[in-house]
């Protein structure tokens, strides 16, 4: 009774953030760990301790720290829990401190997204200087569960594959309700996403009286990134931490 | 990951697995209950509101034939294959 599984990708998004795949043969039990795994135990960088060394912007410490926390880094791979990098950031007013201002020791460590607003400096009239923001920061690698901004899943979730019987005519002088369905049905072994048909069944069976069906055992994952890591990234290493664990409560047990 | 076995005979087997949740522990479980030679397996994550208890309790019942610890062993097998598989499937895709 060895697993036998399938997994067939329905879309892959751009820039490898975003994937939309089918997973036949799975327990609900195992579909939902990989699912928690994903959102809450592969580890990613995330900026968590800041040394302000000059900060005459509008905003408290506390609060650019908090924001700094939330920018998504890119994380390789080879990063032991606990394990950080330092970055700095050194922008002058007037104009907006961005994410992509800040300049990181690990050349393979950088904001996933350069665009993120930290503060507006402003060069205030009657003031000496314009505001500035100068830190240094340190990035720790850790997991969804210590903290959300260490989170590399951040729209993670599944759903049943569905399939739609019909199961007769629609009521002629019927109300012409649309039937929304969203997801994915398969029909005669044929994938098809209901952004297809506007996710309204009456346009793809027209005058058809429907019913919709769970495939048992065969979930549509659908996972996006924060742009830490990419989403193959994501999945593999959310089976490789049950892997660990289960390695791990085997030679526990043979003691 | 802490052990500590808590009520222990031939076919039941009541574990603490320490820092694990639901992730995990619902699983194995599900892997248990597939596996043969397995009654029962259920995990509670805090038993009867006891004061402090908040790691997860594994209950196993087996067959007069199976050891319960032997079955949460191959239990454990079990995940590890599963995980295999599914990585491979995986990158097969």
């Amino acid at each position: 009774m060895a697993p036998d599984y399938d997994v067939e990708f329905i879309d892959r998004g751009d820039r490898d953030r975003e994937a939309r795949f089918l997973v036949r043969d799975v327990s609900p039990a195992f579909a939902n760990g990989i699912r928690r795994a994903m959102i809450a135990d592969v580890p990613t960088l995330s900026i968590d301790e800041v040394r302000v060394i000059e900060n005459s912007s509008v905003m408290f410490d506390e609060q650019i720290a908090l924001r700094l926390g939330l920018v998504p880094l890119t994380t390789p791979d080879d990063y032991e829990i606990g394990e950080t990098v330092t970055l700095a950031l050194d922008v002058e007013g007037p104009g907006t401190a961005y994410s992509g201002d800040l300049v990181s020791t690990d050349d393979r460590v950088e904001p996933a997204d350069k665009n993120v607003p930290i503060i507006d400096l402003k060069d205030p009239e009657g003031s000496e200087t314009p505001q500035r923001l100068e830190v240094e920061a340190d990035a720790v690698y850790d997991v969804g569960r210590e903290h959300a901004k260490h989170q590399g899943g951040v729209a993670v979730g599944y759903r049943h594959l569905q399939t739609v019987e019909i199961v007769g005519d629609a009521d002629e002088y019927g109300d012409d309700d649309p039937h929304i369905l969203r997801g994915v049905i398969e029909e005669d072994g044929e994938l098809i996403p209901t952004e297809e048909f506007d996710h309204d069944l009456t346009q793809r069976y027209p005058g058809k009286e429907v019913e919709v069906h769970d495939v048992p055992n065969a979930f549509v994952f659908h996972v996006e990134t924060d742009g830490s890591m990419s989403v193959d990234e994501l999945v593999t290493q959310a089976v490789d931490t049950i892997h660990g664990r289960a390695s791990e409560l085997k030679d526990a047990v043979q003691l | 990951m802490e052990l500590r076995v808590i009520e222990k005979t031939d076919t039941e087997l009541s574990i603490e697995i320490a820092g694990e949740d639901h992730t995990f522990m619902n699983v194995l479980k599900g892997a248990l209950l597939e596996s043969e030679g397995v009654e029962a397996a259920t995990y509670d994550v805090n038993p009867e509101q006891s004061g402090g208890q908040t790691e997860p309790i594994l209950t196993v019942k087996t067959q007069e034939d199976v050891d319960a610890l032997d079955a949460l062993e191959a239990g454990a097998d079990r995940v590890m294959e599963k995980a295999d598989d599914f990585r491979s499937a995986y990158e097969a895709a």
